[in-house]
């Protein structure tokens, strides 16, 4: 039985393929019995899939100041 | 020589050139300083600018290029702070079972409620910041970029075995990060 150490670490070699046909194994055997790691593994979804979404939910700007100093600098460049 | 108008440009592009910067280094110094790179290397290359994509388009592919740069850069910095097998581990026992204290909770929510609220971005990215830079760099690389990691590995010039780690430990930290200041709030 893989431990939950190793079976975290699967999890992220697993969105790529790169598991062999064994390790997936001991994957889903360590899922099936360990709540927490089944919990890691949805957690896991959601954060990194809502991470190509971050820029669209930032609505940082650059202050005023900020722009007037690129401005400057272009001038002067 | 074209006229330019550096007014026009940075009102233009300015912000949506920062925006797609912080989100990935996550230090909005480092994010602003990315973008006056951008704009001077363009200003500069005018004349290279051949109106084959847009000037936006344009801006963005020098912008990517400067981001990889900076990572390069900063993985060539940090290639010390690499982590060792012996580091000490806050998130699983002896036996490399989790802690009590840092066992997953139930989030008790669907990712489609998740996924439209601003104030979890908000949350995430603000964990993402608290990564050390060569994770939050990997991560930036995989979850943002969508890059496969042996092109990461080139791209930093680090080990695939050093990456497996850093991911590993960006994500712990992300998720205990996450139930911490998210979900149990």
């Amino acid at each position: 039985m893989i431990s939950c150490k190793e079976a975290t670490d699967f999890i992220s070699r697993k969105e790529e393929g790169k598991l062999s046909f064994r390790q997936r194994w001991q994957l889903w055997q360590h899922l099936a019995v360990c709540s927490f790691c089944k919990l890691f593994y949805k957690q896991n979804k959601i954060f990194s899939n809502s991470a190509s979404h971050l820029h669209e939910h930032t609505n940082a700007t650059l202050s005023q100041e900020q722009k007037e100093s690129l401005i400057k600098a272009l001038e002067n460049s | 020589m074209v006229q330019l108008d550096a007014k026009k440009w940075v009102n233009n592009y300015g912000d949506m050139l920062y925006r797609y910067a912080l989100p990935r280094v996550n230090d909005g110094e480092v994010a602003k300083d990315l973008v006056q790179d951008t704009f001077l290397a363009a200003w500069r290359n005018y004349d290279n600018f051949k109106g084959e994509i847009s000037e936006k388009n344009w801006l963005f592919t020098i912008l990517k290029n400067k981001i990889i740069d900076h990572f390069r850069k900063s993985s060539t910095r940090l290639t010390g702070n690499l982590p060792g097998i012996a580091d000490s581990d806050p998130y699983f026992d002896e036996a490399e079972h989790w802690t009590s204290v840092s066992a997953p909770l139930d989030w008790k929510t669907d990712t489609d409620s998740i996924i439209d609220r601003k104030e979890f971005y908000g949350v995430l990215s603000k964990c993402k910041g608290m990564l050390k830079e060569i994770q939050n760099t990997v991560f930036t690389l995989k979850y943002i970029d969508g890059l496969e990691s042996d092109d990461i590995c080139k791209e930093l010039n680090i080990t695939t075995s050093n990456y497996w780690v850093l991911i590993h430990r960006a994500k712990l930290q992300l998720r205990a990060c996450l139930e911490k200041n998210w979900f149990l709030k």
